[in-house]
């Protein structure tokens, strides 16, 4: 009975998506939001329903996988319809559903009166199974499955205002990428068939150690590829500040909470093949480092709010990276965890300000909110104050658990690791404070008349589907930090070590320590941008690196030169010198020949019937005489 | 009986259509009704085979020509089973699609259609080599006619392109079938043994190239596709096509062990060839029926990829991908008709915002464009990672091969799905052109929920293609 | 077995193709043209019966027969084509029935 919460979890979503997508315009548009706001929260209640299940088992005894039916065969290769239900997978479960339940009921206000409302539930719902199927798969495929269907929820709600070009232009640009992402993780999972017969985890793990040190490279290197589409690490991260052009809501679940921590989910999950393959595991973090300091600094100049969180993101999911590939894993998904939700926090508190100013997206034209939006201005305080760690909130713990990992793990890539970590809690605290000064503090700029307008005076901050989300969440982030506290309690890591040990434990000192540093600078980011803003100038103010970073460190022009442009050309190529030329012209050329040599032939038949009797008469003799003289 | 019975009721019906002086209505709807009871016939016929049995079934055998041992001689395997479903169900789509729009003529057309329909079927359950040639053949003539007769302005060209690829293949595997034939001293496919002759086998093997078609022997698709009415091209693409997957599993490669075996390496290359060149193009050509050709194409190479890996993985995943491939590429080729019929045009640039006011179009069309491009979790994607999986066997770099086609997959079919459906409405559509109604529902919403059952539970198809048993097993000794 | 040899048969047989094949060739009229292609396949039913007769067994015969059945439908679809023309008003001759040419 342990697994029957995890099925329900697993198939709530679904059924929401199918009743909506089948009733269509039968139901209402409220009624669409609520039945996928209740099959969410139905999910949860599955979540919990497993967790205390599990619970009670004993903590050696705690992997239940549980096959509904056998998805694919193929020679020996057998792949089930099975869901894994352990301490890992119920992490994940009860994340996805419950934040991804408070951010559908967020959106039942938020989407309230668009056009295509039960679209977007529908959608919504569908993102919601894809990702549980993903975070409690018990194999590779399923695994893969739910990995790609995310990447379609993604791709459908990102372009959901399909009017917009920009929208569906990020759409497709997101799926793309995910796309190469996919592949690689599928080239993986074609190795693992052919190196172990089996794709189910524990087969696969059982035999990691007998594979060829070269073939468990190839294999992690597959799903570090998948793992850095999905969750918008540099080198495959260009798509996740462009898919801000989809609903504020989906931007929290999707591109904050849920899917972009895929990647953090795989590299833990598949932690076995990972530490056969330490030198893809260090890429990983060293990758995590990368991404974490350049999307950091990117989000120093970005005057869009929605892509300032989500370069944050991507800053912070290069720190769960980090984690994760040092063998910090349950700090890794402890800060998933919290990042959760914190960043949906941000973004619904963020939502509430667009909602309010009509769509305006501008920091530059936002100021002074404090005053007109008093509780939300609270709430994304809390955000901020745990996105830069600030001790207390959420943030804290988890951060510097990881930097104290990296700490602990010592030599050149831990100290490199580590310094770099570091330096990005300053950048976090610049970034974060920058933007949340520019909204909330300082005269309003001119956009007050929509801030003040009656209309929307009338209605407050926005309706309480909007608010109590954001409230709890804001909740979360202030107090959610506290299930790991170095030295005295704590319960998530021992939880999550009975699946996947850690291959370093800092020491309470190391941790204590740790934290006071990076408090301090996180300290000092925050002054900087707050200096910066009461002086009235940027925190960059060199103007080449402003325009360097301005430009998003030109990945965009970088890969439409290496890639875009030459697919395009060598599709024009083909088009101009082999289809055109060789396969059509050589048709025209067989066309035109046989109807030339047809219209020859045709002259001989005149029509006359007396002709062809003579013609039939002179052959006959012909043969005639061509016989007996042959004989 | 039933495989008589399944060959014989479309060519009779073919008969009685052609003759009955209906109303134009009356005619397309009676075809349309043994079609129909055709679906039914092969439903029957699915619910009495034996799943787990690899022996030839429903098997008839009467002798033809007895001194030269050719017989008439059908019966279903497991994978001819699920050729022949997909094939009466897509043809039934595409008659109905005739109905629903009304083709002039009715009663030649249809009744080449239902003969069509035959002859593929026969094709798929023929297990002697004359009779497999002759319904190869039978196949061609209807499609001459129907492309000739009812396609698009320069339909003539088409005819006369599609006429000289396929006599050409036809002319080569005849003499193949002949020789081989005599050299066995029969036809009948269960009694011949092997050859190692690399001409006869080539004969077959550029015979199917071209009927698949693979690259570079596809010169007569685009302009066919493009001239030919979208069901019949419809038809070609999804089920006609899928006669050269029958004939490479049945005839080519079990037969030629050692020619196949030289020549594997080539073949390979022609397959990952045409997914990669198929896929390109499909990315660039500015029609829409353009790129469900060239995305057709593609498949095909893919799906040979499978074929040619010669293991279980490869050969399942073949046979789930031909399913796969004619349900799609049949619903993608109505949907396109539906949008040409709408906006009267089919060139990417004028067409656009679609999907504003036409929800279910723009549902139908999209769950079908994330099934083209084999989205994770659908029929197709486990088809192509079975393939995938098989080729790796014959080499990595085939593997990333379809790795590659599965990127570029995702790149043409958003493409499409946008140009239709997304952004500024185009200059072709005209505000007052209607959501899908419910008689088009009713032909693409069956194929697409067929291959959402096979997306579900894709087991279906590769756990019976060979029976209990494996299909390399059956291809390298029982079929030998 | 009296009677003639079997090549006086084939002779008269022969004279008979020859009359026909120059009738098919040179007359104009369908009708006639009708008639000649008669005549040549009575000849070649005489050679056949004219072989069967010197071989002794039926099978020349049957195939006379088999013969003259097909001529019977050949006469009369021909003349019903002919009967088709006059009606139509359409020339009686060959020559000027020349729309299927190349």
């Amino acid at each position: 009975m342990t697994v029957a919460g995890a099925w329900i979890c697993l198939f709530a979503p679904l059924a929401a998506a199918l009743l909506i997508t089948l009733t269509g315009q039968v139901i209402s548009r409220r009624t669409a939001g609520v039945i996928a706001t209740l099959a969410t929260f139905v999910a949860f209640a599955g979540a919990v329903w497993s967790f205390f299940e599990v619970r009670a088992e004993s903590p050696s005894d705690r992997e239940n996988l549980s096959t509904l039916y056998t998805w694919l065969v193929a020679g020996n290769l057998h792949v089930g319809f099975q869901i894994l239900v352990d301490p890992l997978s119920l992490v994940m479960m009860l994340i996805v559903s419950g934040v991804g339940g408070l951010i559908v009921l967020y959106s039942v206000g938020y989407m309230h009166g668009d056009d295509e409302e039960r679209r977007y539930f529908a959608y919504m719902s569908i993102f919601v199974f894809a990702m549980l199927l993903l975070v409690e798969s018990g194999n590779f495929l399923l695994l893969l499955v739910g990995w790609g269907l995310v990447g379609l929820a993604s791709y459908l709600l990102i372009g959901f205002w399909h009017q917009r070009p920009e929208a569906v232009a990020a759409a497709k640009k997101a799926f793309v990428m995910n796309a190469i992402g996919d592949a690689t993780f599928a080239l993986a999972a074609v190795l693992l068939v052919w190196q172990t017969g089996t794709l189910e985890y524990f087969g696969v793990f059982d035999q990691v150690g007998s594979m060829s040190q070269t073939m468990v490279d190839l294999v992690a290197l597959g799903l570090l590829g998948g793992a850095l589409a999905k969750s918008a690490q540099i080198p495959l991260h260009t798509w996740l500040p462009d898919a801000m052009e989809g609903p504020t809501p989906v931007s929290a679940l999707i591109h904050a909470a849920t899917m972009v921590t895929a990647g953090v989910y795989l590299l833990v999950r598949a932690s076995p093949i990972f530490e056969q393959a330490p030198h893809v595991q260090h890429l990983a973090a060293v990758l995590g480092l990368i991404t974490l300091l350049a999307a950091g600094l990117v989000a120093l100049v970005q005057w869009d709010i929605k892509r300032v969180i989500a370069y944050s993101t991507m800053s912070q999911i290069g720190y769960m990276f980090l984690g994760a590939g040092i063998g910090a894993y349950g700090f890794a998904i402890f800060h998933l965890m919290t990042h959760a939700f914190f960043k949906a926090c941000l973004f619904l508190a963020a939502g509430v300000v667009i909602h309010r100013l009509d769509g305006e997206q501008d920091m530059r034209k936002m100021g002074g909110l404090r005053k007109a939006l008093p509780r939300t201005h609270l709430a994304f305080l809390a955000g901020s104050l745990a996105l830069v760690a600030i001790p207390i909130f959420a943030g804290f713990w988890s951060k510097d658990a990881i930097l104290a990992s990296a700490l602990a793990y010592g030599g050149a890539l831990g100290w490199t690791l580590y310094i770099g970590g570091l330096l990005g809690t300053f950048l976090t605290g610049a970034y974060t404070f920058r933007l949340y000064y520019r909204m909330f503090h300082g005269e309003p700029a001119e956009a007050p008349a929509a801030a003040a307008a009656p209309s929307h005076a009338e209605h407050g901050e926005g309706p309480r589907s909007m608010l109590l989300p954001v409230g709890v969440l804001a909740v979360l982030s202030t107090i959610g930090g506290l299930v790991y506290i170095p030295g005295v309690w704590e319960p998530l890591e021992t939880w999550l070590s009975e699946v996947v040990p850690p291959l370093v434990v800092p020491t309470t000192a190391q941790d204590w320590g740790s934290s006071a540093i990076a408090v301090t600078l996180g300290l000092i980011g925050i002054f900087v941008a707050r200096r910066a803003f009461y002086a009235g100038r940027q925190i960059v103010t060199n103007p080449g690196l402003w325009r360097l970073l301005e430009q998003k460190l030109y990945f965009d022009e970088l890969y439409d030169a290496l890639f875009y442009r030459p697919a395009v050309a060598l599709s024009n190529v083909l088009r101009r010198d082999v289809e055109e030329p060789v396969i059509e012209r050589s048709l025209d050329e067989i066309g035109s020949g046989t109807l030339q040599v047809g219209g020859e032939v045709a002259r001989v038949q005149s029509g006359l019937l007396r002709t062809y009797a003579l013609a039939i008469a002179a052959a006959v003799f012909v043969l005639v005489v061509v016989f007996v003289a042959v004989r | 009986m039933l495989s008589t019975a399944l060959i014989v009721l479309p060519i009779a019906g073919a008969l009685v259509v052609a003759v009955l002086p209906l109303t134009k209505t009356a005619t397309a709807g009676l075809s349309f009704l043994i079609a129909l009871g055709e679906v039914a016939l092969w439903i029957v016929t699915a619910s009495r085979f034996d799943f787990n049995s690899s022996q030839l079934q429903f098997s008839t055998s009467h002798e033809w020509v007895q001194s030269l041992g050719i017989s008439y001689t059908v019966g279903f395997y497991g994978f001819s089973i699920w050729l022949v479903g997909a094939t009466v169900v897509c043809s039934a789509a595409a008659i109905g699609y005739a109905l629903w729009v009304g083709r002039d003529r009715p009663r030649a057309y249809h009744a080449l259609m239902l003969g069509l329909t035959g002859a593929v079927v026969s094709t798929f359950v023929a297990q002697d080599l004359l009779l497999f040639y002759a319904s190869f053949e039978a196949m061609l003539i209807p499609l001459y006619v129907l492309i000739g007769v009812w396609g698009g302005a320069k339909r003539n060209v088409a005819t006369l392109t599609f006429v000289v690829y396929t006599m050409a293949g036809s002319l080569l595997m005849l003499a193949a079938v002949v020789a081989f034939g005599v050299t066995q001293g029969t036809f009948d496919l269960a009694q011949a043994g092997t050859s190692d002759n690399v001409w006869i086998f080539l004969g077959f093997a550029v015979a199917f190239a071209i009927k698949a078609p693979l690259f570079p022997f596809h010169g007569w698709l685009p302009i066919t596709y493009r001239e030919a009415p979208v069901e019949v091209a419809a038809v070609l693409s999804g089920i006609v096509s899928k006669t050269a997957v029958y004939g490479f599993l049945r005839i080519a490669i079990p037969k030629f062990p050692d020619p196949v075996h030289d020549l594997t390496g080539l073949i390979l290359v022609l397959g990952g060839a045409g997914l990669v060149y198929g896929s390109v193009l499909a990315f660039r050509t500015s029609d829409l029926r353009g790129i469900v050709a060239y995305s057709s194409m593609a498949q095909m190479g893919l799906i040979t990829l499978g074929l040619f890996s010669v293991n279980d993985y490869g050969l399942d995943g073949a046979v789930l991908q031909s399913v796969n491939h004619a349900l799609i590429t049949t619903s993608m080729f109505l949907l396109v008709g539906m949008v040409e019929r709408r906006c009267g045009t089919g060139e990417l640039g004028h067409l656009g915002g679609m999907a504003r006011g036409r929800p279910v179009l723009a549902t139908v069309l999209m769950v079908a464009g994330m099934i083209t491009l084999a989205v994770p979790g659908s029929a197709t994607f486990a088809g192509e990672f079975l393939i995938m999986t098989g080729v790796y066997g014959k080499g990595w770099g085939y593997a990333v091969i379809v790795a590659l086609g599965v990127v570029l997959a995702a790149m043409y079919a958003l493409r499409l799905i946008s140009a239709v459906l997304h952004v500024r409405t185009g200059s072709a559509v005209r505000d007052e052109a209607l959501d899908l109604r419910v008689g088009e529902l009713a032909l693409v919403v069956p194929m697409v929920a067929c291959l959402l059952v096979l997306s579900a539970w894709p087991a279906l198809v590769t756990e019976s293609s060979f029976g209990g048993d494996k299909g390399s097993q059956v291809l390298t000794q029982r079929f030998r | 077995m009296n009677g003639p040899d079997v090549g006086w048969y084939l002779i008269v047989a022969a004279i008979l193709f020859g009359t026909g094949a120059l009738g098919v060739m040179l007359r104009r009229s369908p009708l006639v043209v009708l008639l000649s292609l008669e005549l040549m396949l009575n000849a070649g039913n005489l050679t056949l019966i004219a072989f069967a007769r010197q071989n002794g067994d039926l099978n020349g015969q049957v195939f006379a027969l088999a013969v003259m059945a097909v001529a019977a439908g050949e006469v009369a679809v021909g003349l019903g084509l002919i009967v088709a023309m006059a009606r139509r008003r359409i020339a009686l001759d060959v020559d000027e029935a020349s729309v299927l040419r190349g």
